[in-house]
């Protein structure tokens, strides 16, 4: 049997290899460095190594943009624009959601449980939490999920693909269970998270093996190549199609399969619920948009009634339901839903356009969702009893954040910023966003999702006003009894990610046009 | 201009600091700004009127095609001039409205400078995108000024309605701007203009650029913003609702109109809305007793008016219609700025309090009747000279009978106007009979008194005197403004040139306008009358009733959605997921796929048999509603599958698919006792059938796949060598043990790792704070213990049996077998009522038996049925049938072992196998094959796989313990300590009872 060794790039695959590494190197940090040294550690270990993905990122832009890209091991790993600039994305976004991680705030604790593994409500959890006990597992967690994802967007193969969507989704499961308050909530979350994901999963398995049985190969390249020479099996192509854009729609949470998206991003940690709000879906899209621009065009008619159903209907679920939310976080669940069905419409344009628009949105949804629920970490319950007050978990309500702009004017106007630029308001970035993917998708002919697209945006807006209204024009509640609200401090890492966020959400509203430009250049997939 | 634009942006970022320096008249600096701009405006006035009106062109975003392009036309320099001139006034009068110690004041002139300077912005922009981004900035801001008392409730509503509403509009007007966009391949208004584009497309996006319109002017059926917005200071009032930012969609109008005003559908939606805003407005003004609604509303009718003109596509109706725009800028200004004094003075705006005021403020008066008389068309006055060229403008037309009615309409829409303006002089200023009681004020004796007026300070009176002046002035040298003017009307496709003119001889519209005249101010006089009429008619559907509704509605349904989608049931969303496959891929496959021409329904009757229990099984199941009959029947209906592999002649699957029944049904029942026995507590009579139901389909769909996809099969088989290479390279015959251990050993190799990291998560989550806990040696078992003992209190005899026992298990062991009896080891730990004699027996006999045969599967399984995995699984179940026989002591004598130590010896073994074969042959994992002449036992075939189906062998050993010891034993002695029942039986005994 001759067997040819994989030509390995091994510049092009530094970036994966460091996030993945840092990931092992990680848990050895977990076993063997002494308790109080370890978080530091994994601090330093994590963002050294984020960073040096940056800069591999970086140094290798140039090279990638001018060659189209390079094929490594066989064909299943394909550094084209599209996959380096949506791994650059999700380090910058990275960076950030881990510095939410780590911000311990004024309160001391960071947004984890001491021993997620208790049972809720038990001596054992209680005994964890007063001797103030701390788990750093999140960081190489997060490091592996990253690894996933930076993979996934750059996956060749439906085999790859797999591997890299259980990658990032694993150490999400996980993370989404370490909440250090309302543990029940944390835990049920982390329980549907993985039940539904393995459903997904496997329906996205299912769709391989349908797609591996219509063309002989798992390689996106092949199949593409097989939908025009091969006749009289295009219900093994449309099956195998329709369940691996299943599995996909599933992790970026498209409706029907948004389910799990409240639930969840509600019971995690609100830095994790950051996180993956805005990374999943990043890599998930960059993930889907290879699958149907390299598959799809020639299947473009027969897919788009599915495409069109389900970014119509995640549209409008995802903002019709946001409307009636008393819980920030699980508007911004939903509103993260209705993003997903924008971004959809960007994906339908069928177009470079249309992968560039769509590489703009993730960008800007990132920014502003991992500051919007840096924001929701710093916002508390207190409660005042015998031994003073004592400060509790998140203040979710949306009636405890009334008159929060009067308190914290400065907090309140980040995330004030935040909510009109998802809401599309111009001098945003969000409206950038929101501009570049309609052109794209009237410029490729779909108009009516555009129509519907806009008259979405127009009914969201009100929710995310009416939390505007909130913190700047109603009232504070009066105190009732014990009960409070108060801002805690950040140790200084929220702040600078909320502080970075902001920026970038006013400076890419104000002067999109450098990044659009960048972005312009890596529309091109490598077959 | 963008000069001018960014001198409004500095100076409203400066306006909170100067306001905290300076305190209110920081007003008046910042009025200097839109001052600036209009002198400006006013020097290039002979520029603009040549033609060659200044162009600024700066890229912005090339890829997006917005760049910042500003042109200054007739049009744009016309409502630049208005804007930034209406904006200084209502600064200076700022300066004065508000009280010295006024809070907020500072965010309040930062946001009004920035509205002067986004109207500004909107009206010289020449690029459709910077027109929209101007458009929603006027939203934003304004949005802020209507809701500038925020502690009022009426105010936050006002605020959010206005939001939405015109948000709501801006994003229609965006999609028309984008297809306007795409259809004329650029977004420079002076280039689409130049070259409009025509087709279907491009009439939608006029009329979504006139829904754009109808919002921000406050049209109707959209109208009813407007009146609710008058909860803003006056100034806001003034300035947004009368002269700028509700005049944003006449200029939108009056922008696209020479390119669109022939589309049917626009000249439609522009008359019948225009006009009847015009009625509806004025109809409503004559009701309204708070003075700035009267304005409002006024507003409302006013605005239809010039859309109507402004949209009607003739050159005449386009200068009238302008010429209308500047006159109701400074009058309905001057009207609010009057309004705004006399509320100061009085404390109030009712007209029905109000008497006497004309008396005590002459000027506020003086400047209140001027301006209504320009409202109202009186000569010499602006709104006279617009109004008569309004009218010569529908005479013009004058052909069909919609003309006819258009004619109509504008003279009823004036003569309601002259009414309620002349309603509002008399409301505002007359000396009044009879006056109603202050709502406030407490019951006074006697007749009610009006509201006392104060002096407020003169400087509030000017702007509002300059404004009403102005609209003397200008109406003075009618040929001027004409001149100035006129440019813009010659763009417009139809008609011809219109004139501007203070007397044109008694022409129709002469005697149209007596005729308004008079029936207005008979209207005035006869509004008691009036007022009992409108009282009478009740109006069925008002469009802010409606619009609440609606928003209630959208709240409902929300409500309902999320009620319906998001319930939190995980099953509920399981189902949504397998509906989706059904539906999706389920669809294509019938739809789309060859269904397989002939199907063999059977080889033998007994795979029927096999099917029936498989199905029935199954479908009992789904519908099952305690958890443990769901398992079991599951666990059926694996055994029926295992039935089918046996029939198929593949009895080496058969015996794995058996025995990991077995051990699932196990941990199952483990995991089982603590959870509720039932799915859900409530009867579940619909929702079983809809589960079943869900499953039914889910199943019949996965089948329907399994039954098309060998039948389209093109490929061969990957496996269609393994049988030939299985015994070449192998050395097995067994084909399903050789792609285990040799030809597939790479997955086996990670999947036993995948098990050992899935039995170190249950252990540790179990364990939680150690890798696992003690092994629970009988010796340990300490004298009191009873294991599965309940909560029943122990009887005097089984306190006696539990005695004897103990004392049975400290005798010698000669003794003690000699004497007890005792079949198992640990038999003794467990409590009285639990152990039973038969399950000892069997289990004694059946253990090393079991053991024996799995050393059997282990050996013999490379060339008959068996191998390592189900070799592990026998042990696995020999393991079970101790725990449960004795309790957790019995599986720590039985297996006196940590299961980490199995795992980990077996993990190493099968990856030092692989590591071995790397360095004997170069390639890992590949078996070597020996073959040996031992003495006695002959010919012995030796394979090195061996060794690695060895640590499979451990490995699952491992597993099975590692769940025996944390879902078992552990979970018993949490729950011993907890004082809980949680024997093997606990769940089927509280299942039988409840």
């Amino acid at each position: 049997m001759s067997y040819a060794a994989p030509h390995i790039g091994w510049l092009q695959i530094a970036p994966l290899a460091i996030v993945l590494g840092t990931g092992l190197v990680g848990v050895l940090v977990e076993a063997f460095v002494p308790r109080r040294a370890r978080r530091t550690t994994q601090l330093v270990l994590v963002f050294a190594a984020l960073v040096a993905a940056l800069l591999l990122i970086v140094a290798q832009w140039r090279d990638t943009m001018a060659s189209g890209g390079v094929s490594l091991f066989g064909g299943s790993y394909l550094l084209d624009g599209p996959a380096l600039a949506i791994q650059g994305t999700l380090v910058v976004l990275s960076i950030l959601a881990v510095a939410v991680f780590a911000d311990r705030t004024s309160v001391g604790q960071d947004a984890f449980a001491p021993a997620a593994a208790a049972v809720p409500g038990s001596d054992y959890e209680e005994l964890a939490r007063r001797k103030g006990l701390e788990q750093t597992e999140v960081y190489p967690l997060a490091m592996f999920g990253l690894g996933g994802m930076l993979l996934i967007v750059a996956a060749g193969d439906l085999l790859t693909l797999f591997v890299a969507l259980e990658a990032l989704s694993m150490p999400l499961y996980v993370l989404t269970g370490l909440a250090r308050r309302r543990r029940l909530l944390s835990q049920e979350a982390s329980l549907k998270y993985l039940l539904l994901g393995s459903f997904a999963s496997a329906l996205l398995l299912f769709g391989a093996a349908l797609l591996y049985g219509f063309s002989g190969s798992l390689h996106l390249g092949e199949i593409a190549a097989a939908t025009g020479t091969i006749a009289g099996l295009e219900g093994l192509l449309l099956g195998g199609m329709t369940l691996l854009l299943i599995g996909l729609f599933f992790k970026v949470g498209a409706v029907p399969f948004h389910a799990w998206t409240p639930d969840v991003y509600v019971g995690a940690p609100t830095p994790v619920t950051g996180f993956m709000a805005a990374t999943t879906k990043i890599a998930a899209f960059g993930a889907m948009v290879r699958v149907v621009y390299v598959v799809g065009p020639s299947l473009q008619w027969d897919l788009e009634p599915m495409l069109w159903t389900v970014a119509i209907l995640t549209m409008v679920v995802g903002t019709v339901v946001a409307l009636v939310q008393t819980d920030v976080k699980r508007m911004l669940a939903y509103s993260s839903i209705a993003h997903a069905g924008f971004v959809l419409v960007g994906v339908l344009a069928f177009s470079t356009e249309g992968i560039a628009s769509v590489l703009f949105y993730l960008v800007v949804y990132g920014l502003a969702t991992i500051g919007a629920f840096a924001v929701v970490t710093l916002v508390r319950q207190t409660r005042t009893g015998a031994e003073g007050t004592v400060i509790l978990g998140e203040a979710t309500h949306l009636a405890q954040w009334a008159g929060l702009g009067r308190r914290s004017p400065w907090l309140a106007g980040a995330l004030s910023l935040f909510l009109l630029s998802f809401a599309g308001i111009p001098l945003t970035a969000g409206f950038a966003g929101k501009f570049t993917v309609f052109t794209a998708a009237a410029d490729g002919g779909a108009v009516p999702l555009v129509v519907v697209g806009v008259i979405a945006s127009a009914a969201a807006v009100f929710f995310y006003v009416r939390l505007i209204v909130l913190m700047y024009f109603t009232p504070e509640r009066e105190e009732e009894g014990e009960e409070g609200v108060t801002v805690v401090t950040s140790s200084g890492f929220t702040t600078v990610v909320i502080a970075v966020a902001a920026i970038g959400t006013v400076l890419l509203g104000v002067l999109p046009g450098p990044l659009l430009e960048l972005l312009g250049q890596a529309v091109k997939f490598l077959p | 201009m963008l000069s001018l634009l960014i001198a409004h942006a500095v100076a409203a970022l400066l306006a909170p600091t100067l306001v905290r320096a300076m305190g209110r008249k920081a007003f008046l600096a910042l009025a200097v700004v839109p001052a600036v701009a209009a002198a400006w405006l006013v020097s290039q006035t002979s520029a603009v009127l040549r033609g060659d009106g200044p162009v600024e062109v700066v890229r912005w975003v090339p890829g997006l095609s917005m760049d910042l392009s500003f042109q200054l036309d007739t049009l744009s320099w016309f409502m630049a001039l208005i804007v930034t001139a209406i904006g200084a006034v209502v600064l200076v009068y700022c300066a004065s409205y508000f009280a010295a110690s006024a809070a907020g004041l500072g965010r309040f002139s930062a946001v009004l400078v920035a509205f002067a300077g986004a109207m500004l912005g909107l009206v010289v922009a020449d690029d459709m995108l910077l027109m929209f981004v101007f458009w929603e900035l006027t939203t934003v801001f304004s949005y802020l000024l209507i809701g500038h008392y925020a502690d009022r409730k009426a105010s936050r509503r006002a605020a959010m309605q206005a939001i939405v509403i015109t948000t709501g509009g801006g994003l229609a007007m965006l999609v028309g701007v984008i297809i306007l966009g795409d259809a004329a391949g650029t977004y420079r208004l002076s280039e689409l203009l130049a070259d409009p584009p025509a087709g279907t497309a491009v009439t939608v996006a006029a009329v979504l650029l006139l829904v754009g319109a109808i919002t921000k002017s406050a049209l109707i059926p959209l109208h009813f913003w407007l009146p609710a917005a008058m909860a803003a200071p006056t100034p806001v009032s003034a300035y947004l609702h009368a002269a700028a930012m509700v005049k944003a969609g006449v200029y939108l109008v009056a922008r696209f109109a020479p390119a669109f005003a022939e589309l049917g559908p626009w000249r439609t939606t522009v008359v019948a809305l225009g006009l009847g805003s015009l009625l509806v407005g004025g109809y409503r003004a004559l009701r309204q007793n708070d003075l700035k609604l009267v304005l409002a509303f006024g507003t409302v009718s006013q605005l239809g008016f010039l859309v109507f003109l402004v949209g009607l596509g003739t050159q005449q109706a386009a200068l009238a219609g302008l010429a209308m725009i500047g006159a109701h800028a400074m009058f309905k200004a001057a009207l609010f700025l009057v309004v705004g004094i006399v509320d100061s003075a009085t404390g109030t705006r009712d007209l029905r309090r109000l008497s006497g005021v004309g008396k005590a403020l002459p000027v506020t008066a003086a400047a209140g009747i001027l301006a209504t008389a320009s409202m109202i068309g009186l000569p010499p006055f602006a709104g006279y000279v617009a109004k008569e060229a309004a009218l010569e403008a529908v005479l013009v037309s004058g052909e069909t009978w919609v003309d006819t009615l258009v004619v109509v309409g504008v003279a009823l829409g004036s003569a309601l106007t002259v009414a309620y303006g002349l309603r509002f002089v008399w409301g505002a200023f007359a000396t009044k009979s009879s006056v109603i009681p202050d709502p406030d004020a407490p019951e006074e004796d006697g007749e009610p008194r009006p509201a006392p007026v104060s002096r407020p300070a003169l400087l509030l009176a000017w702007p509002a005197l300059a404004l009403a002046v102005g609209g003397l002035a200008v109406a003075l040298v009618p040929h001027y403004g004409e001149q100035l003017l006129s440019p813009y009307a010659g763009t417009l496709p139809r008609g011809e040139a219109g004139h501007l003119t203070l007397w044109a001889g008694f022409t129709p519209a002469f005697f149209i306008t007596v005729a308004v005249l008079a029936v207005g101010v008979g209207a005035f006089f006869a509004r008691e009358l009036v007022s009992r009429v409108q009282t009478r008619l009740h109006v069925p559907l008002e469009a802010d009733s409606v619009y609440r509704r609606t928003m209630r509605r959208l709240d409902d349904l929300a409500a309902d959605v999320t009620a319906l989608v998001q319930r939190g049931s995980l099953p509920f969303y399981v189902g949504a997921i397998l509906l989706a496959v059904v539906v999706l891929p389920g669809s294509v496959m019938v739809a789309r796929t060859a269904w397989p021409a002939e199907v063999r329904l059977w080889d033998r009757p007994a795979q029927l048999a096999a099917a029936a229990i498989v199905v029935t099984s199954a479908i009992l199941a789904a519908r099952s509603r305690r958890r443990l009959k769901a398992v079991i029947l599951l666990g059926v209906s694996g055994f029926g599958i295992a039935m089918f592999f046996l029939l198929h002649g593949a009895p080496d699957l058969a015996l794995t698919q058996i025995l990991v029944e077995t051990v699932t049904l196990v941990v199952f029942v483990l995991v089982l006792r603590r959870i509720p026995p039932y799915f859900s507590d409530r009867p579940l009579a619909a929702s079983r059938w809809v589960r079943l139901a869900v499953g039914v389909a889910a199943g019949l769909a996965v089948g329907g796949f399994a039954l098309v996809a060998p039948a389209v099969r093109v490929h061969t088989p990957v496996s269609i060598d393994f049988p030939q290479e299985a015994y070449a390279y192998g050395g097995g015959k067994n084909i399903v043990n050789v792609a285990l251990v040799d030809i597939r050993a790479w997955d086996t190799m990670g999947e036993i790792s995948v098990l050992l990291v899935a039995a170190t998560g249950v252990a540790s989550l179990v364990f939680l704070s150690r890798r696992s806990g003690s092994l629970f040696r009988a010796e340990e078992a300490d004298g009191g213990a009873a294991v599965w003992a309940g909560k029943e209190p122990a009887s005097g005899v089984t306190r006696l049996q539990r005695a004897a026992s103990v004392h049975a298990r400290q005798a010698s062991s000669a003794e003690r077998y000699s004497r007890m009896r005792v079949w198992i080891r640990a038999g003794a730990t467990l409590a009285p009522g639990r152990r039973s004699v038969i399950f000892e027996v069997v289990t004694r006999l059946l253990f090393h038996v079991m053991i024996l045969y799995a050393v059997f599967l282990l050996f013999s399984g490379h060339n008959a049925p068996g191998g390592g995995f189900a070799a592990g699984l026998v042990v696995g179940i020999a393991l079970m049938v101790r725990y449960l026989a004795g309790g957790r002591y019995e599986l720590g004598e039985a297996a006196p072992v940590h299961p980490g130590l199995l795992l980990g010896t077996g993990l190493f073994l099968s990856a030092g196998v692989g590591l071995v074969s790397l360095l004997l042959t170069g390639n890992p994992l590949r078996s070597l094959l020996i073959d040996l002449q031992v003495p006695l036992l002959g010919e012995v075939h030796f394979v090195t796989s061996l060794f690695f189906d060895l640590g499979v062998f451990l490995v699952v050993v491992g597993l099975v313990l590692d769940i025996l010891r944390s879902l078992g034993a552990e979970i018993d002695r949490q729950g011993e300590l907890a004082g809980q029942d949680v024997g093997p039986g606990a769940a089927t005994v509280h299942g039988g009872g409840s």
